[in-house]
C-alpha cells in the first residue's frame, strides 16, 4: 500500500516538473498523453494497481489516485486556456451595407440568340458552314436560280461592289459553295451577316444576321422539312405554340413554304396587336423543298438526291421572342439595353 | 396587290365570312397580310410573288379559289357593236422586232363619247385605290385589274399614217411620256410608232401626244404580249415602274392579248362607241403549250405522303391544266400560258402540295446518316475569348460593316477600303477597314448617356482590297475608357489604362496557349507616338495595342484618353497555339525571395527582364514586379523596384544555402548591367 503511494507522490512530482517545462500546445498534448492516454497513461496504469490492493485498503488510496486525476486535468486545463491566444472581440458590423459585385461583361443580344439558335440544330446533328459575305452574283444569285433581269431581284435589294460582286442578301451562297465540294447527305446550318439595300427604320436593317439550314439526302420530303422546323420552333418559344406552313416563293425552293407561329401576345384575338399586326400569325422562317434547278446546278442528281432549306432572320426572331418594338436597338449598341440580356 | 371582295364575286359565287375566306386564301399561298371593310365592299391586301404573274388580277385569284373551294366559275361575254368596216383596214399593224413583241393584237372603237364612268365601274377603280380618271382611261385600268392583262388606248387621229409599228427606238429619239416627261430612248428600248416617231414606250408607258383627251372620238386599243427581260431592262434604264410594266416584266398570258382588247371594246362600246370588226392579231410564230410529264411516286417521294390520284388529277384540272393519263401514276400535264411558273415537274407538285394542304402534310424528323466532327476550332475559339472579356468586364456591340469616308482616312489604315457602289448613304459607302472606329461611336453614344466608363468589345471582320481581291479578315477589337468595374463602397474607383488592356491582351492570348508571345514598342497610325505597342507570336506582329492618337479622338468628339487593341485573328488561328497537356504538379515546397532595390528612373523592365531570363537560373520558378514607386524617400530621378523570385527543385526540398546562391548571383548580375543599390527593409544600403 504504502509503495502504491509513493509511485502517486513521485507521478505527481515528475508531473509538475513536467508542466514547467511546458511551452507550447503540443507539449501540453504530449503531457496529457503520457498521463491520461486511455491505453498507455500513467493513470491507467495506476487504477490497475489499485486492483491489487486489499478491499480495505481500496477506498484511502483510491481517493489519492483520483485527487491525482483531477489535478492533472484541471492543471492541463488551465494551462491550456494559458496558451490559446485568446480571439478578439468581433466588431459590430452594419451586415445590411451592399455586398461586393463583380462587373461581367454582357454578350450581344443578337450573338446570344444566334447561338440559342446554332445549339439546338448542333443538337439535332447538323454541323455549321461559314462563307463570305462579299460574294459574286453567280453565288448570290444565278446558282440560287434566280434568272439575270427578274424581277424576283427586287426582294433581295442589294449592295453592290462592282457589277458582278455584291454584299451578299442572303446566307444561301454558303449552301452552294457546300454543295459543290461535299456529296450529300449534308446537314448544315450557316449562320452570318447579310446585307440589304435598305435605310434603317423599325423593322428593316441595311445589314443583319440570319441563320440558314440545308439537308440534302436520298429520301428528303418536305414532311421532313415540316418536323425539323417544328421541333426547332417548339425549343426555341415553346412546346405549345401554334405552327402553321403556307405556301409562299422563293426562286430556290419548289415547293416554298413560309412558316408563322402563332402570336403569343394577342393570342390572335386583337385587331390591333402591335407585334402581329391583327392576324395572329408572325412569319418566322422561309424554307422549302431544295429547287430542282440548284440541285443541278452543283451536280447533284435531283432524281436521286432531294433536299429541304430554311432561313431565317436572327434580329426578327429575337424582336418578337423579347417583344423588342425596333430593331435599330439591336445595333444603337446602348449598354444600358445590351446588359438587359446578361440578366437572362 | 388590292383584291375587291365583290369584284371577285364576279366570277364566283363565294359566300364565306371574311377571316375564313382569308385563312383560304392564305391555305393556298395567297397571303392577305391585311384587309378593310370600305363602302360596302372589302379590300384585301394581297401579297403576291415574283412568278405569279396571274394573280395580279381578279380573274386569277378567282381562279385559285374556285379551285379551293370547288366552285364553277360564272361565265362573262363581252358582246359588241360592231361596224361594217374592218380594223385590218383602218390600221396597219407592223412588228419589226418580233424578238421582243412576239404578239400584238388592235382593235378600234369610233365615236367613243370621253365622260364620268358608270357607277359599278368608278366603285372597281376606287376599290383599287385610283381616282376615276374618265371612262376611256378608267376600262384600260378595269381590264388590267381584271385580267392583269394591261392594255394601252391611243387617240386614233394622232397615230401619223395609222401605222402601229413596234421597233427599237433609234438613238436621239424622245418620247413626252403622258406624265410630261422626256424620256431619252435607246436602241434596246422597244417603242411603238407611228410612221414618223415613238408614240408609246412598249408595255411600260403611253406618250402623250397620242393619249385620248375630251376631243377624241376615234381609239385604237392595243393588247400585247412584250418580252420581260426587255421591259424589265426598259423601265430600270427609263426609271419608269407602272402597273402594265409591272405585269408585263413578270410575264403576261400570250394566249389572252386578243380577248382582252376585245373586253375593252366591248366595255367602251356599252358606252357609246362602235367596234370595227374583228380583233387585228399580229401573231406570227404561234408559241405551243409547254407540257410536263407527272409522276405520282415522285409526288410522294417530295412530299413524303401519299396523295390520291383522283385528288391530283382534279386539282389541276380545276386549275385550267390540261390532264392526260399517259400509263399508271404517269401524267402527260399540258400548261395554260397565264402559268408561267410551271415548268418542270417540282413545279406541279408544288400546285398538288398547295391544295392537298401544307398542314396536312405529316412532320417527321429526317433520319440521321452522318455526323461530322466539329472540326472549326475558329469558332470554338473565338467563343473562348467572349468568355475571357465578359470575365473582364467588357461588354460586347455589334455594329455595322460600313464605314465613313471621313473617318477611314483619319485611321489611315494603309488598308485599301471597299467602296460599296450604291450606298445607303455617303456616309456608309465604305465598309470598314478597322473595327476601332465602330467602337469609339459606341463609346460616344455611352458616353452621351451617362456611361462613367465604356469598356468594350467586337469580334467580327473587316473588309480591304489586295491584289484585286477582297479580303475579308476576322479581328478582336477593345477599347476602354473611363472607371472600370462596379462602384463600392469598401474600395476605390479604377480608371482604365494601359496596363489594364495590356494586362487583358496577355490573358487572352494565355487563355488560348498562344505563348510565347512577346511585345514590342512600336509606332502605329492609329496611336500617339510612344504609346503603342505590337504584338507578336512566332515571328508574325498578330496585333497592336495603345493609347488612340487625338486626331482620331477629336473627330469622335471624345475628350477622355481611349486605350485601344485591335487583335488579327485569321493570323493568329492560322498559327498553331502550344499544345496543352498535364504536368505534374510539384509537391516539394517553394521558396522565395524579395528583391528590392533603387535604380535610374528611366530604366525599362524589359531589359531588367531578359537580363535575368538571359541567366537561365535552375530552379527559378517565376519572377514578378510586385512593387515601382518614387517619391520622398527615394533620391530625386531614381525608382525603387522591387521583385519577387520563387524558387523549387522538382525533386527535392531546396537548401537555404543554395537559394542564397542563386539569389546572389541575380543581384550580382543586376548590378553589372544596371545602376542599381540594394534595399534592406526601408534602408538603403550605401
Amino acid at each position: 500500500m504504502k509503495e502504491l503511494k509513493d509511485k502517486i507522490e513521485e507521478h505527481k512530482r515528475n508531473f509538475d516538473r513536467a508542466i514547467a517545462q511546458v511551452k507550447d500546445e503540443n507539449a501540453i498534448q504530449k503531457v496529457r498523453n503520457l498521463y491520461l492516454s486511455r491505453k498507455r497513461g500513467y493513470l491507467r496504469f495506476l487504477f490497475e494497481d489499485l486492483k491489487t490492493l486489499k478491499p480495505e485498503e481500496k477506498p484511502e488510496v483510491g481517493q489519492m489516485v483520483n485527487d491525482f486525476r483531477n489535478y492533472v486535468q484541471d492543471k492541463l486545463q488551465s494551462l491550456k486556456e494559458e496558451f490559446t491566444t485568446p480571439r478578439p472581440v468581433l466588431k459590430k458590423v452594419d451586415l445590411t451595407l451592399p455586398g461586393k459585385k463583380r462587373y461581367w461583361g454582357s454578350p450581344h443580344p443578337i450573338l446570344l440568340f444566334q447561338q440559342e439558335i446554332e445549339n439546338i440544330f448542333l443538337r439535332m446533328g447538323f454541323s455549321i458552314a461559314e462563307g463570305p459575305e462579299i460574294e459574286t452574283d453567280y453565288y448570290n444569285f444565278e446558282a440560287l436560280n434566280f434568272p439575270p433581269h427578274h424581277p424576283a431581284r427586287d426582294d433581295w435589294d442589294t449592295l453592290y461592289i462592282t457589277d458582278d460582286l455584291l454584299l451578299r442578301t442572303h446566307t444561301s451562297p454558303v449552301q452552294i459553295r457546300v454543295m459543290e465540294k461535299k456529296k450529300p447527305p449534308i446537314m448544315i446550318i450557316n449562320p452570318g451577316k447579310v446585307y440589304r439595300k435598305e435605310d434603317p427604320d423599325p423593322t428593316h436593317l441595311p445589314m443583319f444576321y440570319q441563320v440558314e439550314g440545308l439537308v440534302v439526302d436520298i429520301g428528303i420530303t418536305l414532311a421532313h422539312l415540316k418536323g425539323t422546323l417544328e421541333y426547332f420552333l417548339k425549343t426555341l418559344f415553346h412546346e405549345k405554340i401554334k405552327i402553321r406552313f403556307r405556301p409562299s416563293f422563293f426562286p430556290f425552293t419548289e415547293p416554298s413554304a413560309e412558316v408563322d407561329i402563332g402570336c403569343t401576345v394577342c393570342q390572335g384575338k386583337s385587331k390591333e396587336c402591335r407585334v402581329c399586326g391583327g392576324s395572329g400569325w408572325i412569319e418566322i422562317l422561309g424554307s422549302g423543298m431544295v429547287d430542282p434547278q440548284v440541285l443541278k446546278n452543283v451536280n447533284i442528281d435531283p432524281e436521286k438526291y432531294s433536299g429541304f432549306a430554311f432561313g431565317l432572320g436572327v434580329e426578327r426572331t429575337a424582336m418578337f421572342a423579347f417583344q423588342i418594338p425596333d430593331m435599330r436597338y439591336f445595333y444603337e449598341n446602348d449598354l444600358r439595353f445590351i446588359r438587359e440580356f446578361s440578366l437572362k | 396587290m388590292r383584291i375587291s371582295v365583290n369584284w371577285i364575286r364576279d366570277y364566283i359565287d363565294v359566300s364565306l365570312s371574311i377571316p375564313r375566306l382569308i385563312e383560304e386564301l392564305n391555305s393556298i399561298g395567297l397571303l392577305i397580310e391585311e384587309w378593310e371593310e370600305k363602302g360596302g365592299d372589302v379590300i384585301l391586301d394581297l401579297e403576291t410573288y415574283a412568278n405569279r404573274p396571274d394573280t395580279l388580277g381578279h380573274m386569277g385569284v378567282a381562279r385559285e379559289l374556285a379551285a379551293k373551294l370547288g366552285l364553277p366559275i360564272k361565265e362573262q361575254t363581252w358582246p359588241l357593236t360592231e361596224l361594217e368596216e374592218k380594223t385590218s383596214d383602218l390600221v396597219d399593224i407592223q412588228i419589226w422586232d418580233g424578238d421582243l413583241c412576239p404578239r400584238y393584237s388592235g382593235i378600234i372603237v369610233k365615236g367613243v363619247q370621253l365622260g364620268t364612268s358608270p357607277d359599278w365601274l368608278i366603285k372597281k377603280i376606287e376599290a383599287m385605290g385610283l381616282k376615276p380618271i374618265n371612262n376611256v382611261v378608267d376600262v384600260s385600268n378595269y381590264v388590267l385589274f381584271a385580267t392583269a392583262q394591261p392594255i394601252h388606248i391611243f387617240d386614233l387621229a394622232k397615230i401619223g399614217g395609222r401605222k402601229i409599228i413596234i421597233r427599237r427606238a433609234k438613238k436621239g429619239e424622245i418620247l413626252r411620256s403622258l406624265e410630261g416627261e422626256d424620256i431619252h430612248l435607246s436602241h434596246e428600248m422597244l417603242v411603238i410608232a407611228d410612221d414618223k416617231k415613238p408614240i408609246a414606250l412598249a408595255g411600260i408607258i403611253g406618250g402623250e401626244e397620242s393619249a385620248v383627251s375630251e376631243y377624241t372620238r376615234d381609239v385604237f386599243i392595243e393588247s400585247a404580249y412584250f418580252d420581260p427581260v426587255s421591259v424589265r431592262k426598259t423601265n430600270k434604264k427609263a426609271g419608269i415602274q407602272t402597273d402594265a410594266s409591272y405585269r408585263f416584266e413578270r410575264g403576261a398570258d400570250i394566249s389572252f392579248s386578243p380577248q382582252a382588247a376585245l373586253m375593252a371594246a366591248s366595255l367602251l362600246t356599252q358606252i357609246g362607241g362602235e367596234a370595227t370588226k374583228g380583233i387585228k392579231d399580229v401573231y406570227p410564230k404561234p408559241k405551243k403549250s409547254k407540257t410536263v410529264v407527272l409522276r405520282n411516286h415522285r409526288v410522294s417521294e417530295l412530299l413524303g405522303v401519299d396523295v390520291d390520284e383522283d385528288f391530283i388529277e382534279k386539282t389541276l384540272t380545276d386549275l385550267g391544266f390540261q390532264v392526260e393519263l399517259q400509263q399508271q401514276g404517269i401524267w402527260r400535264i399540258k400548261i395554260p400560258f397565264f402559268r408561267i411558273d410551271i415548268e418542270r415537274e417540282a413545279d406541279l407538285i408544288e400546285e398538288i402540295a398547295r391544295f392537298y394542304g401544307f398542314d396536312r402534310i405529316p412532320a417527321r424528323i429526317p433520319p440521321l446518316k452522318t455526323l461530322e466532327p466539329v472540326l472549326d476550332q475558329k469558332r470554338r475559339r473565338v467563343n473562348r475569348l467572349r468568355q475571357l472579356l465578359f470575365h473582364y468586364g467588357f461588354d460586347e456591340v455589334v455594329n455595322y460593316s460600313f464605314f465613313d469616308p471621313e473617318k477611314e482616312a483619319i485611321f489611315e489604315t494603309s488598308r485599301k477600303a471597299v467602296r460599296i457602289r450604291n450606298p445607303i448613304s455617303s456616309r456608309a459607302s465604305l465598309l470598314k477597314t478597322t473595327l476601332i472606329g465602330g467602337l469609339l461611336e459606341n463609346i460616344v453614344w455611352n458616353r452621351n448617356r451617362g456611361a462613367e466608363g465604356v469598356h468594350i468589345f467586337e469580334a467580327g471582320k473587316i473588309y480591304f482590297s489586295q491584289d484585286e481581291t477582297c479580303v475579308e479578315q476576322l479581328m478582336l477589337a477593345l477599347v476602354t475608357s473611363g472607371f472600370v468595374g462596379t462602384t463600392h463602397w469598401q474600395t476605390e474607383s479604377e480608371k482604365a489604362d494601359f496596363f489594364q488592356l495590356k494586362g487583358t491582351c496577355e490573358d487572352l492570348m494565355a487563355d488560348l496557349h498562344y505563348e510565347p508571345f512577346s511585345f514590342q514598342e512600336e509606332n502605329h497610325p492609329f496611336f500617339q507616338q510612344g504609346y503603342s505597342l505590337s504584338l507578336h507570336f512566332k515571328g508574325k506582329a498578330v496585333g497592336y495595342l495603345g493609347l488612340l492618337k487625338e486626331d482620331i479622338l477629336d473627330s469622335y468628339s471624345l475628350k477622355d484618353p481611349v486605350w485601344a487593341a485591335e487583335l488579327n485573328l485569321n493570323e493568329l488561328f492560322e498559327r498553331q497555339p502550344q499544345s496543352f497537356l498535364y504536368s505534374p504538379v510539384i509537391k516539394y515546397p517553394s521558396m522565395s525571395r524579395d528583391v528590392s532595390f533603387i535604380a535610374d528612373q528611366d530604366v525599362v523592365f524589359q531589359e531588367i527582364k531578359e537580363v535575368v531570363e538571359r541567366l537561365s537560373i535552375p530552379y527559378l520558378e517565376k519572377f514578378e514586379l510586385y512593387d515601382r514607386f518614387s517619391g520622398p524617400f527615394i533620391p530625386k530621378d531614381k525608382i525603387s523596384l522591387s521583385f519577387r523570385f520563387i524558387f523549387r527543385h522538382p525533386k527535392r526540398t531546396l537548401l537555404t544555402e543554395e537559394v542564397d546562391n542563386l539569389q546572389q548571383k541575380i543581384i550580382n548580375a543586376l548590378k553589372t548591367s544596371f545602376n542599381i543599390q540594394l534595399r534592406e527593409g526601408e534602408k538603403i544600403d550605401k
